[in-house]
């Protein structure tokens, strides 16, 4: 496998990762997020300052990475509990505004400068390099992919589509709405800060940038396109946005305008997503594959 | 202390132009529950037709009518073939089209126009003022007063007229607008060649006050204007304003004069959360 | 007082200046079928809603199975053995019939940890969820998607889900509003049915013949108070219920403000 297949395979496994994190928050429990970069910057961040100020390995800073996102998501829950749909997109958009400025402006974050020297995962005492690295995203992708889907047959899955649908019947079945939202969100910024973890150790250096309102855009969009509330939705969508830009890369100048045409006519005509509901995928491909209808 | 004064006048014109493209935002939000992000990138092709007008012709008058009629018929292409087909999706779906769509614009911009920063060197036909020492220039003049002028349009049309009566019922609830023979979708579409137009106004305005026009100019206003709608109340276009106007105060005084090292993009954000944990409708905003 | 399920206590609820329960007083024994009548904005849908915890009272108590209720969020009340249906019906629309049912039947496992590792898509659910389904007549119905049914069939999946939720109580807002008469017949047969079981119904229902036949006693509400109380047959002679119903002439559809969106 050439290196560049390598490199671009590895970024869209990563970002698949972070994409079926918002998939829980969006696609489950019909929460908006606008900020899910924020989150992959967090854990980007902490696996950076862990690994390179606290001189802990990818493995033994992982749980800990876990844990502040998943407290960062709880805190961004908090929110989503009062606000309604359009203050909590323009929140959550505000949210990554303000993370952004947090690790610019504080220097404990390296500030303009960032954070370098980030050592790479090493496994058995080996650095773990190249097709290597791939298959780790892969696997964590698996894992994730595994635990979204674990989550959807429990009852606690039930209780976040319950929410998405119909709050008020939802709680006079015993839901408790703050509860399951602020699960929805711990488990979804987890995953991105999964993510951001690989992420740091891949390029083994982050800064504020790499997290902007753009990327969380980017996210939303993967997913959309893949999906809502899909289980494989995520990964379609990063896939073909992630390859897109590749695909067009003799046509360089037009790129964003053709991703942001794709995007355009897609949300415009087929808002579910390739993999979703009423999609024409689903509906002619479905068929093919699977024979005939429920 | 003059130099204080020059700085609020400051802030007071930044913040004139951040309500002007507001309040377009704002109006939009209304009558359609709509976040119409894209707003910002109508104000770039403004800015674009204006200094392109301009340059063709030397009259500033024709840059005006130009940008404001190209822009009204974007605004009203954009709603008819993007937003009114989506009304019955959840929310977050015209959201991500009104992103798709200020992406695309942008980059239109960009292929045709080219990124370098343009230059509009025009002279807005406004006099330079000297208040007691206090230096204004035909820019900062203008800018206030077309944005007051703006303002007491709006405020005539919404209240002294039937069309402005016909917005504000659709605004509070379309349905029972339409049972009353209010057409609501020409409501909408009135709506929108409104606010664009003032969007386009918006556009020359701050290409003539900054001296630049380039693709990526709607990318700030186009999130800090949201936070103003939220903090001013959803819909409510005085808050807006006012909002809109605190916000210029605020980054010119806070950042420009006080220097505190804050991002000055992230401080209309944490303004709207403040606001927003004080009273969470907003400031004029109604539950 | 061993008997009484649920005790409604001088409750009120204010909404701005109106006043839209005041002073409501009533208690539901164990095993009753319990009517809550009145015109038009009396405040029934109001009281169910204080009752079930979507409001919190302004003044008063409600008290159930022993406990004090008011005030706690909907979904604690639920776990109580309190369902409920609504008067303008909430289904998952994107979930099927047979999902919305299994959705109330996880009452018992919301509150715990157990949600987390406890899976609603074995049989043993599957089955139950058929079981309540069969009981209001949907069973035919459990693959289609909840958003496609006619409201009839969606008052029987909001009684279905009530049920898997109420194993003590369950309050019927409206349940037969909008249905056939054979439908009408069936449900009659299915409340009392339901009561058989041992439990206890609170019922808010328009249709005078339904509600006189069904229920063991009734109070009437007018004007968020409380006009009447006592067994059908007083209330079909009580003078002032007869008035509210029938002295209203015009455009009497003040319906609370505010909150209440519903005309009950």
């Amino acid at each position: 496998m050439s290196g560049y297949l390598v490199t671009i395979l590895t970024q869209i496994a990563i970002q698949a990762i972070v994409v079926c994190g918002l998939n829980v928050i969006v696609g489950y429990a019909g929460q908006i997020s606008l900020g899910h970069a924020a989150f992959m910057g967090i854990g980007a961040y902490s696996a950076a300052l862990l690994s390179t100020r606290a001189g802990l390995s990818f493995w033994t800073a992982l749980p800990l990475v876990l844990a502040i996102c998943a407290l960062c998501g709880l805190l961004l829950g908090l929110p989503s509990l009062k606000l309604k749909h359009d203050f909590l997109a323009i929140t959550t958009i505000g949210i990554n505004f303000i993370v952004q400025a947090v690790f610019l402006y504080v220097p404990f974050f390296g500030g303009a400068m960032g954070i370098s020297g980030i050592p790479r995962v090493q496994f058995l005492g080996e650095p773990v390099r190249g097709v290597h690295f791939l298959y780790l995203c892969l696997a964590c992708l698996g894992v994730v992919t595994v635990v979204s889907w674990l989550f959807t047959r429990v009852f606690a899955g039930l209780a976040c589509f319950a929410l998405r649908e119909e709050e008020a019947a939802a709680a006079s079945m015993g839901i408790s709405p703050v509860r399951f939202k602020l699960l929805a969100f711990m488990l979804g910024t987890m995953f991105a800060g999964l993510g951001g973890s690989l992420y740091a150790h891949y390029m083994r250096f982050v800064s504020a940038d790499d997290f902007s309102f753009p990327l969380s855009v980017s996210f939303l969009a993967m997913l959309v396109l893949g999906g809502m509330g899909s289980l494989l939705g995520p990964l379609v969508g990063a896939l073909i946005l992630g390859a897109l830009p590749e695909l067009f890369r003799p046509l360089a100048e037009f790129r964003i305008l053709f991703y942001a045409l794709i995007l355009l006519l897609m949300i415009r005509f087929q808002p579910g997503g390739i993999l979703g509901e009423a999609s024409l995928v689903r509906r002619r491909l479905y068929p093919l594959l699977f024979g005939g209808a429920k | 202390m003059k130099l204080f004064i020059e700085q609020i006048l400051n802030g007071l014109a930044m913040g004139s132009i951040y309500a002007i493209i507001t309040l377009g935002l704002a109006l939009v939000y209304g009558v359609m529950r709509i976040l119409h992000v894209a707003h910002a990138s109508v104000y770039t092709v403004g800015a674009y037709a204006g200094v392109y007008l301009f340059n063709a012709t030397g009259s500033l008058t024709l840059a005006f009518l130009g940008a404001m009629l190209l822009c009204a018929v974007l605004g009203v292409l954009i709603e008819r073939l993007v937003y009114f087909p989506l009304l019955k999706c959840p929310p977050y779906v015209p959201l991500i089209a009104s992103i798709a769509v200020m992406l695309t614009i942008e980059e239109v911009c960009r292929l045709l126009a080219g990124p370098q920063i343009l230059t509009f060197a025009a002279r807005l036909p406004f006099p330079d003022l000297d208040l007691g020492g206090v230096h204004l220039s035909s820019t900062q003049v203008a800018v206030y007063v077309i944005t007051a002028g703006i303002l007491v349009f709006l405020w005539y049309l919404t209240t002294r007229t039937e069309v402005g009566l016909a917005m504000r019922a659709t605004s509070q609830d379309m349905p029972i607008a339409g049972a009353q023979g209010i057409n609501s979708h020409y409501i909408v579409s009135l709506t929108f060649v409104i606010s664009s137009a003032i969007a386009a106004i918006g556009g020359i305005l701050v290409g003539i006050y900054y001296n630049q026009v380039y693709p990526t100019m709607g990318a700030v206003p186009a999130y800090k204007t949201l936070a103003l709608i939220v903090v001013g109340g959803m819909g409510s276009v005085p808050g807006a304003v006012i909002a809109a106007l605190f916000l210029g105060l605020a980054e010119t005084l806070l950042i420009g004069y006080l220097s505190v090292p804050f991002p000055r993009d992230a401080l209309a954000f944490v303004a709207m959360i403040l606001v927003l944990v004080w009273r969470s409708e907003g400031l004029l905003g109604s539950k | 007082m061993s008997g009484a399920l649920l005790q409604v206590k001088n409750l009120s609820i204010h909404f701005g200046g109106l006043r839209a329960v005041d002073g409501v007083d009533f208690e539901i024994n164990r095993g009753e079928i319990f009517g809550l009548l009145g015109p038009n904005g009396a405040g029934k849908t109001v009281t169910f809603n204080l009752i079930s915890g979507v409001y919190k009272p302004s003044g008063g108590e409600v008290w159930f199975d022993g406990r004090r209720i008011d005030g706690l969020p909907p979904h604690a009340i639920a776990a109580l053995g309190l369902g409920r249906t609504f008067q303008i019906v909430k289904p998952f629309p994107s979930l099927t019939v047979l999902d919305n049912v299994l959705v109330a039947r996880g009452i018992s496992r919301y509150p715990r940890a157990a949600c987390l590792w406890t899976s609603w898509r074995s049989g043993r659910e599957r089955r139950e969820a058929m079981a309540l389904l069969e009981r209001v007549g949907l069973a035919d119905l459990a693959w289609r998607k909840a958003g496609l049914l006619p409201l009839g069939n969606l008052r029987r999946l909001e009684i279905a889900r009530a049920l898997a939720v109420g194993r003590k109580l369950l309050l019927l807002d409206e349940s037969f509003s909008g249905l056939r008469t054979e439908e009408i017949a069936k449900l009659e047969v299915l409340v009392r049915d339901i009561r058989a079981q041992g439990v206890t119904v609170l019922l808010i229902e328009h249709n005078m013949r339904v509600a006189m036949g069904l229920s063991d006693r009734i109070v009437v509400l007018d004007h968020g108070r409380k006009l009447a109380e006592g067994p059908p047959a007083a209330i079909q002679q009580d003078e002032s219920v007869i008035e509210a119903y029938l002295g209203r002439k015009s455009g009497d559809q003040a319906s609370p403000g505010g909150g209440a969106a519903h005309a009950s």
